[in-house]
């Protein structure tokens, strides 16, 4: 490979300037000529029958344009079940299920004629626990599950409520159990927490009257995704639907699928053409957006005395609240690795997604990871606390090597996990506990070490198209369908089309998301823009720059392959002063206003599809992102706070197109991961109804919170990625929660296995224990 | 809120005037208008930013008379005689002041949503204590929330900017 100029730098990022000026326009700015303003109606009830809806008072309300129900938007749409209705149809399944909106000419009209709606509910049973929803005897929530149009992958269990089953068998377990020195059944649970990203939920629609055409303007990070659903939802062909994706304050998730945009739209078919936007304030968002998936988790373990894993056996419920979104493939990518990073020989797994009447569960930030790694990784320190073994000394033993075949039947190459382990142990003084405790202020604090490990798979197969532009000034253009969240990807992007094309970055930008004229592009999701649009920006770049070379070729009375590319320039290998800029290439050739296309596709190709009965599959992933975080953390056994010291956080991303990008997307995730260890939970409470929507309630870390961060990067290169890059940005938070655990362990010599690890929890568990002792 | 353009008859205004970013301004509010709704839809300053809606997050954070406020939890009316500073007025000709190069070169933001009231308030802090340690930038930065960066390139940012604006010749 040539050397690389730009690629592996730590530059500045390219949307910084309007980023710090308070120039850029997110979703939730835009303002469209002649817009209406849309409110929204929320159910109250958790699981009822919708008796009657009165609109009149509303509709008759001075200011308001169009009121609309479920009878006005009879479509229904979901990812891989086509479940969830635009707004409620017969019933209501949650308490913040969109029931009726309202479009009007301002804010405070919209507002005051939804509160005129009135909804009379006849209320059914409600089941808040996945566990409880799917015991034999529960009343279905989808009563019409089995005729709801589903994917060809999807799984059903004959269990009440149950959207998906996935089943991993390898071995026998039961056999493995047998030979075992030691066996250790646990349970394990996590509650839902929310996104919180900064920036709320809106979106914009237009209908054209005479075209029929939808105009959706929204901060979707997967704009071709809910351009599709919405199209067929709406039996539209795709060229009667455009979306426009403004900047995105943050999404970790939440800003995929569909929540406001169905809304927006369906108001927009009343509203005679005019822009209609639909903002969900922080309440809203909080209710009626999504959440990432409770989960109840029961691990059963079987291990040599001299530390091999036999044998391993969990048990999942995900909850997926009141309808599917992603919850089968969270079921599917979370369960498949929560066994863990390790060699086993049996393993079996069950993950079910479960229906309940609570917000919906989409995607979050590690995909199902951290669920299984709180289970999993404070497992691991639990059977080596039986075995005498130190946690660090049994992961390294276990863990992933390159060679090896995973436990779902692929073999695995450019495994950076063990060198993660090292690093970022030894980046908190691993085995080192007397130093440390000597410091001490008071008898009652008590500190402790713990580290947890993952590996983290990528949606796959899936597909990204790119294309780039050379204009006559030399300027590049990149067309390419990732979704600017705030993770960086125009930045890496920009890197990647000006190291293929040897142009000085500031020529490059990046063209606004408009699905009428970017390519495809599966979804700004799963870690896997770096690798696939970093590939397909790569490929798109080299198509543009041997198109560039033959057209430079006489001009410059040379062979094409005699050509090289420098400082926006082309020029003759051998005599580099014969040169021409690579505008002028095209302007000599296509004129002032010319400009020149290199198009891409790529794929990862995975060959046979995951088999459905056994879970495995040669190529689960197209590559896999492998972490280690550490934390030393000290308890106060007085009050039950838990205080962090320092935490390491080792990612092997391949190759770090851009270092100081990596760390912000490393230090981002553990401070994540530390707020829903210690601070996040979404309360539900009985009655269905969400205790804590506003962020005085629902605890985000802040600059107080946080202990020393210690970013490590590994890189392992990948080399079907692009300079060897794999992922980064959803790891950061999957360790988090059970490094933490283990470290709160190792201080009192107590396990926790619920989370957060809020005082109350841990003061209860001191006061049981020294009850126990007592 | 008074977002839109419907005018009720019985609504009642209070004529206010105020500097925003170094400039008189002459309106009327409402006597139940946020701060936040007027410079964002009557001036049209949409760099101040709705989060939390309950002065929790910081992201609306405006400077009156130099002091961080939570736009949207101040009334409109009490701006009146006053001197507010959003995130537009701080660049001066286009020279970006040393808390928003900070931001850049440092890595401070990700998705940016933050950033406005971040800088702001941070501008406060070093505006009164020109040379603040870590504890206390940690302290004065907790009511400003960040989703995306783990707080510490936003500290690093501010040590930086800090150390450039004690610098001699400024």
């Amino acid at each position: 490979m040539a050397e690389l100029t730009i690629v592996g730098k730590p530059i500045t990022r390219v949307d910084a300037q309007e980023k710090v000026t308070g120039e850029a326009v997110y979703g939730y700015d835009l303002v469209l000529p002649d817009m209406l303003y849309g409110k929204t109606v929320f159910s109250t009830r958790p699981h009822a029958k919708i008796k009657r809806i009165d609109t009149g008072k509303a509709r008759e309300f001075p200011g308001v344009v169009a009121v609309i129900t479920g009878k006005d938007a009879p479509w229904t749409h979901g990812e891989s079940i086509k479940d969830k209705p635009f707004l409620a149809h017969d019933k209501v399944r949650y308490i913040g299920e969109p029931v009726a909106a309202v479009a009007a000419e301002d804010e405070d009209t919209a507002q005051a004629a939804a509160a005129l709606i009135e909804v009379e509910y006849e209320d059914l049973p409600a089941y808040l626990s996945p566990e409880e929803a799917c015991k034999p005897g529960a009343l279905p929530i989808h009563e019409d599950f089995a005729g709801y149009r589903k994917s060809d992958f999807i799984v059903t269990a004959p269990l009440p409520n149950v959207c998906e089953h996935f089943k991993l068998r390898t071995g026998d377990v039961e056999r493995g159990f047998r030979e075992s020195d030691l066996v250790l059944e646990e349970r394990y649970t996590l509650p839902t927490i929310q996104h919180a990203a900064m920036e709320p939920h809106s979106a914009h629609a237009q209908v054209d009257p005479a075209s029929g055409r939808v105009t959706i303007w929204v901060a979707n990070d997967a704009p071709f995704r809910a351009l599709h659903e919405i199209a067929e939802a709406l039996g539209l062909p795709l060229e009667k639907i455009r979306l426009i994706n403004p900047l995105q304050g943050g999404g970790f998730g939440s800003k995929g699928g569909l929540k406001v945009e169905p809304i927006a739209s369906a108001l927009a078919y009343h509203t005679g053409g005019r822009p209609v936007r639909v903002k969900f304030n922080r309440q809203e968002t909080f209710i009626s957006t999504l959440t990432r998936h409770e989960a109840i988790l029961y691990i059963k373990s079987g291990v040599k005395k001299s530390g091999s894993l036999c044998a391993r056996q969990m048990t999942i419920y995900w909850g997926a609240g009141a309808y599917a979104e992603k919850s089968p493939t969270v079921c599917i990518r979370g369960s498949l690795p929560a066994p863990g990073p390790y060699r086993i020989p049996h393993v079996k797994v069950d993950g079910y997604a479960v229906y309940t009447n609570k917000p919906v569960s989409g995607a979050f930030r590690g995909y199902g990871i951290p669920q299984g790694a709180w289970a999993c990784e404070q497992h691991m320190d639990e059977l080596a606390k039986r075995l005498g073994m130190d946690p660090l000394e049994l992961r390294l033993k276990n863990v992933f090597v390159d060679g090896d075949l995973a436990y779902w039947g692929e073999k695995l190459h450019s495994v950076g996990l063990k060198e993660t382990l090292i690093k970022a142990a030894e980046a908190i003084e691993w085995g080192k506990d007397d130093i440390s405790k000597s410091k001490i202020r008071s008898p009652n604090l008590k500190r402790g070490k713990g580290l947890a490990c993952i590996s983290k798979p990528t949606r796959t197969p899936t597909l990204s198209k790119a294309a780039v532009l050379i204009d006559a000034s030399g300027g590049v253009t990149v067309l390419a369908g990732t979704v600017e969240i705030g993770q960086g990807c125009s930045t890496i992007l920009s890197q990647v089309a000006a190291e293929e094309l040897k142009v000085p970055l500031e020529k490059v930008r990046m063209a606004p998301l408009d699905t009428d004229v970017i390519p495809f592009d599966a979804s700004t999701t799963s870690s896997r823009s770096t690798y696939h649009m970093g590939n397909a920006v790569r490929l798109a770049a080299i198509d543009v720059r041997e198109k560039l070379a033959e057209m430079a070729s006489p001009m410059l009375e040379a062979g094409k392959d005699d050509l090289s590319f420098a400082d926006g320039k082309i020029h003759l290998k051998e005599q580099p002063q014969m040169a021409l800029p690579i505008g002028e290439v095209v302007r000599r050739r296509l004129g002032a206003s010319g400009f020149l296309r290199g198009d891409s596709s790529y794929t990862f190709e995975i060959g046979k599809d995951l088999d459905l009965e056994t879970g495995h599959s040669e190529h689960a992933s197209a590559f896999y992102m492998y972490a280690t975080q550490a934390a030393e953390a000290e308890v106060d056994e007085e009050t039950g706070r838990v205080r962090l010291l320092r935490m390491s956080a080792a990612h092997d991303v391949g190759k770090a197109i851009n270092p100081l990008n990596c760390e912000g997307q490393i230090e981002g995730g553990l401070a994540m991961g530390i707020g829903s260890a210690l601070h996040e939970h979404l309360v539900v409470d009985e009655t269905g109804k969400v205790r804590n929507p506003s962020f005085l309630d629902y605890h985000l870390a802040t600059s107080l919170d946080l202990p020393k961060m210690i970013p490590i990067i590994v890189e392992c290169p990948e080399p079907e990625g692009p300079y060897g890059a794999k992922g980064l940005g959803e790891p950061g938070l999957a360790p988090t929660p059970a490094a933490i655990g283990n470290a709160v362990a190792n201080a009192l010599g107590i396990r926790i296995y619920d989370l957060p690890l809020s005082p109350e929890r841990v003061y209860w568990a001191i006061r049981r224990m020294k009850k126990k002792v007592a | 809120m008074a977002e839109g353009t419907a005018k009720a008859e019985d609504r009642q205004f209070i004529p206010i005037s105020f500097t925003l970013n170094g400039t008189t301004q002459q309106t009327q509010v409402e006597p139940h208008e946020l701060l936040i709704d007027v410079i964002r839809n009557r001036f049209g300053l949409t760099g101040t930013k709705r989060s939390c809606d309950v002065q929790v997050c910081g992201a609306c954070t405006v400077l009156v008379d130099g002091r961080p406020m939570s736009s949207c939890t101040t009334l409109a009316f009490e701006a009146r005689g006053h001197e507010v500073l959003t995130i537009e007025g701080l660049a001066k000709n286009g020279k970006l002041h040393p808390l928003q190069a900070a931001f850049i070169e440092h890595g401070g933001f990700q998705c940016g949503f933050c950033t406005p009231g971040m800088i702001l308030a941070a501008k406060a802090l070093l505006d009164q204590n020109p040379e603040p340690n870590r504890e206390e930038i940690i302290h004065f930065m907790e009511g400003n929330i960040c989703r995306c960066t783990g707080y510490k390139k936003i500290l690093e940012s501010i040590v930086a900017a800090a150390k450039i604006l004690r610098s001699p010749g400024r």
